[in-house]
């Protein structure tokens, strides 16, 4: 049987919000593009299918919002609601950083980096989400990390200092 | 293309992988400074997003609609139903007094209708 727009709701909220998060830079508008996918799953049939392929579906649906966000505002992700510099905290400047470097990606390798870093989806669920193969997920998101390597250097030479955890995927909410 | 280290990236997404290709990437030093470059990226991307606060979306408000119809229709009834009781309330109004008398002059007679002269 499949799921009603609610219990999807509660189930994927939180996950949509993080990816939407970073793929438009912006809190209040990762907000608002949240609420619009649960206003688009409302209006749709939920397909009865398996977790990841619903998940897969809600990402799509995401992911289309995000992309018509980046049309309708001509630019990519904004970078950061603060613009004074001084007034910011050392946290903010990296988060202005990452936004910054995932800003230099395609759209498809931001996407795919996001889906699986931030979200926590598998390479099959990214694969339907954004309709490549899972090898071409493979490639994408090693290509992407390779690129964000580059482009945070300093944030990650930093943050290697600091004691680390090997978490793989996230946790489900 | 298929880059020597990809394995990495696999490993780290605990996707499959196969376990002599990550022997040989991760025998290199290069392979090791980006498993741990890796994590550490893995770290930054999700750093800020942790501290954000929970997710206030509220939930689609069908419930809350559904209320508030309901709500506006009892209002419109009641208000209807108090508007008729003022109006059944309500005195015929009476007609102003004549501020002016025109008196009949003295020669004023009395034309039965149809006999204009």
């Amino acid at each position: 049987m499949a799921p009603d727009a609610e219990a999807l709701f509660a189930a994927h909220q939180n996950r949509l919000f993080r990816y939407l998060c970073r793929a438009v830079g912006h809190a209040d508008t990762a907000r608002d593009l949240t609420q619009d996918v649960f206003v688009r799953v409302s209006r749709a049939t939920i397909p009865a299918a398996a977790d990841g392929e619903i998940r897969a579906w809600l990402f799509q649906i995401a992911r289309n919002l995000a992309l018509d966000h980046h049309r309708r505002h001509l630019r990519r992700p904004e970078l950061s609601a603060l613009t004074d510099a001084a007034a910011r905290l050392p946290s903010q400047d990296v988060d202005v950083a990452v936004n910054e470097a995932l800003a230099v990606l395609t759209d498809v390798d931001r996407d795919v980096f996001l889906m699986r870093e931030v979200a926590g989806l598998g390479y099959e669920e990214i694969a339907r989400a954004c309709g490549l193969t899972p090898d071409a997920v493979r490639s994408r998101i090693h290509r992407a990390r390779l690129q964000l390597r580059e482009l945070l250097a300093s944030p990650i030479a930093t943050r290697r200092t600091i004691p680390m955890r090997h978490s793989g995927r996230q946790p489900s909410e | 293309m298929s880059d020597t280290y990809e394995v990495i990236s696999a490993f780290l997404d605990d996707e499959p992988f196969e376990a002599a290709r990550l022997t040989e990437a991760l025998s290199e030093p290069g392979g090791r400074e980006l498993l741990i470059d890796l994590l550490a990226l893995r770290h930054l991307a999700q750093a800020e997003l942790k501290d954000t606060p929970a997710l206030q979306v509220e939930k689609p408000k069908r419930f809350a609609l559904h209320a508030l119809a309901a709500a506006a229709v009892f209002v419109a009834m009641v208000g209807g139903y108090l508007a008729g009781v003022q109006r059944s309330d309500m005195t015929m109004p009476v007609a102003p007094p004549a501020t002016r008398i025109v008196q009949a002059p003295a020669a004023w007679q009395e034309v039965p209708p149809g006999r204009l002269p």
